[in-house]
């Protein structure tokens, strides 16, 4: 039995159907590249998943339970952690009080609360702006908050939309670092939706890529790269955005 | 005792603070030694009075953002519930005032779980509704004095098991305590886990839900702490006033009073109800004497209400104290 299996997911909004149709599976300890043109449907796959959306038909099961249509709280207390592409900017708490409400997942206890969000804030090098509030921080970083917020929840498997957007070289290079120590030593299994071909193929050890809803392609990155219809699909868009 | 620890834990308020408060404290301690007349004295009890009101909206209004204005049907379960036992049964205060608080949490579970299905202004207007349609009822209803309201049967002799005191002194230092014991249990309820998730639901109820907050859940839970805190109130204005009616307890004007005083002073922070009421309080036995003489103007009060509301939401959410945090983020 898959970690993660997704049967036949369908999402409708009104006439667009934004997921067709979309079946994989996961194992434990992979990372996974979700990948596809803007609008191809991912972050709706996302919120099918977890729960934000009910599936018009189609079945989640995780760690083989029947995980269809559960609320997201009750998704992330079954051990899915999610991040947002886009991070509401909120002023009412800190860095470090976000992300103590994510520890408060797992503990009832305010100094354990604490503690542990210290840690998630150590490992993801935020110490230094743990004061702050998120909207005195650059987007990026409300991003990388997003991230230690949710990992704060302890997460067996963490679907992370579009956290390197916004990021330069460098950060880039050190959130790839980061995710691989994640999934390293701590054995999180990882789904990533990245817009950025280059980043995915480089920590991915699979891809799954989408095009108007539909999966059209499933693989080693290496397949994935020279695959026909994702060149056409990414070229179609380049081409769109040229006129 | 963790819990006891956190409550009487101050340390992590500014010095500022700490000695406001202590200064706030003695004040509070040697009132009724200050030679006040009764009028003064009368305001200083609704100012506490107020002030627990206050902070028991805060829970779900200030830190959980859910903006209510039912708030006075929790006055009148626990004003009634006091009441009315004493007259049928002769049942003494101290146990008819938890009864009301039973009774207020039962009721807070039975229409919350239905109230938070709605958000933001459905919410605010359905919490308007059921408030209404209880004093509705409690004005009809014979049985419980209808609209003409109940009397308390007054005592000969001061007596403790009844709350009947011939001095305001005494009065005044039960409410006292009642304010002690609220702003005690909101110090340890700001930093406990239902502070903190309430305190993300208020930002963004997408991204708590997504770090497993059950947010319908968290906000049914404080809705009901407020209510039990209101029900306190309101058997206290029952002993107190020694005669209640629907208009007294249950009405709109109050939930509105209570909310902005919260709102006013500072949603979502510790002292805010109370500057809220040290405000509001003292304004509101202004307008209303000084209305009561102008017959003309009678609603005008209602008017400068509803426009603080606005002024306050428009321009600075987080209240009086709000405008002082930003002072101090922007010194620091
Ligand atoms: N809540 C919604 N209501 C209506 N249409 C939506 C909604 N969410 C997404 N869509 C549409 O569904 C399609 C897929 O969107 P999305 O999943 O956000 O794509 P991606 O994340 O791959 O860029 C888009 O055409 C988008 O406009
Ligand atoms: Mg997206």
């Amino acid at each position: 039995m898959a970690f993660l299996e997704i049967s036949n997911i369908v999402k409708n909004f009104g006439g667009l159907v934004a997921n067709n149709n979309v079946s994989f599976q996961i194992e434990q300890g992979e990372i996974i590249g979700l990948i596809g043109p803007n609008g191809a449907g991912k972050t709706t796959l996302f919120n099918c998943i977890v729960g934000y959306y009910k599936p018009d038909s189609g079945k989640v099961i995780f760690k083989e339970k029947d995980i269809t249509g559960l609320r997201p709280f009750d998704t992330n207390r079954a051990g899915i952690g999610r991040t947002f592409q886009v991070m509401t900017v909120t002023t009412g708490m800190s860095v470090i009080e976000n992300v103590m409400v994510g520890a408060f997942c797992r503990t009832d206890d305010r100094h354990t609360a604490q503690s542990e969000a210290s840690e998630v804030l150590n490992f993801l090098g935020l110490e230094s702006v743990k004061e702050y509030h998120l909207n005195e921080l650059p987007i990026a970083m409300q991003r990388k908050v997003g991230l230690a917020r949710t990992l704060a929840t302890k997460p067996e498997l963490l679907m992370l939309d579009e956290v390197a957007s916004g990021l330069n070289r460098t950060e880039t290079d050190e959130l790839v670092l980061l995710l691989r120590r994640l999934n390293a030593e701590k054995g999180v299994t990882l789904i990533l939706i990245e817009h950025i071909m280059e980043m995915v193929m480089s920590v991915s050890h699979r891809v799954i890529v989408l095009d108007y809803g539909e999966k059209i392609a499933e693989g080693l990155p290496g397949e994935i790269v020279k695959n026909e219809d994702v060149i056409k699909a990414y070229l179609g868009e380049k081409y769109a955005k040229s006129h | 005792m963790e819990k006891l620890k956190d409550a009487l834990d101050f340390r992590d308020f500014s010095r500022a603070e700490q000695v406001g408060f202590t200064i706030f404290s003695i004040f509070l301690l040697l009132f009724p030694w200050l030679g006040a007349g009764s009028f003064v004295k009368a305001v200083m009890i609704q100012f506490l009075l107020f002030s627990l009101f206050g902070m028991g909206w805060n829970t779900v209004g200030g830190y959980g953002g859910q903006v209510e204005l039912g708030k006075a049907q929790y006055v009148g379960i626990g004003a009634y519930t006091v009441a009315l036992t004493m007259v049928w049964w002769k049942i003494p205060f101290w146990v008819s005032m938890p009864m009301g608080i039973l009774l207020a949490v039962g009721y807070s579970f039975m229409i919350g779980y239905p109230l938070f299905r709605l958000k933001g202004h459905y919410f605010a207007i359905a919490t308007i509704a059921t408030s209404l349609v209880l004093q509705d009822i409690f004005a009809n209803w014979k049985l419980v004095g209808a609209a003409k309201g109940i009397e308390l049967p007054i005592h000969d002799h001061p007596d403790f098991l009844y709350m009947q005191f011939k001095s305001d002194t005494y009065y005044y230092y039960f409410i006292m305590v009642l304010f002690y014991v609220a702003i005690f249990y909101m110090n340890w309820f700001r930093r406990s886990k239902l502070g903190y998730q309430l305190r993300m639901i208020k930002d963004d109820e997408d991204a708590a839900e997504s770090l497993g907050i059950d947010t319908r859940w968290c906000k049914i839970k404080a809705y009901s702490i407020a209510s039990a805190f209101v029900a306190v109130g309101g058997g206290f204005m029952a002993v107190y006033n020694l005669y209640i009616d629907p208009v007294s307890v249950m009405d709109l004007d109050l939930s509105i009073k209570i909310a902005l005083m919260a709102m006013l002073g500072g949603a979502g922070s510790l002292w805010g109800p109370t500057i809220g009421a040290a405000f509001l309080v003292p304004l509101d036995r202004f307008l209303g004497s000084w209305l009561g003489g102008h017959g003309g103007l009678i609603g005008l009060d209602f008017m400068i209400y509803a426009m603080l509301i606005m002024v306050v939401s428009a321009y600075q959410p987080r209240g009086i104290w709000g405008i002082i945090e930003q002072f101090r983020r922007k010194g620091s």
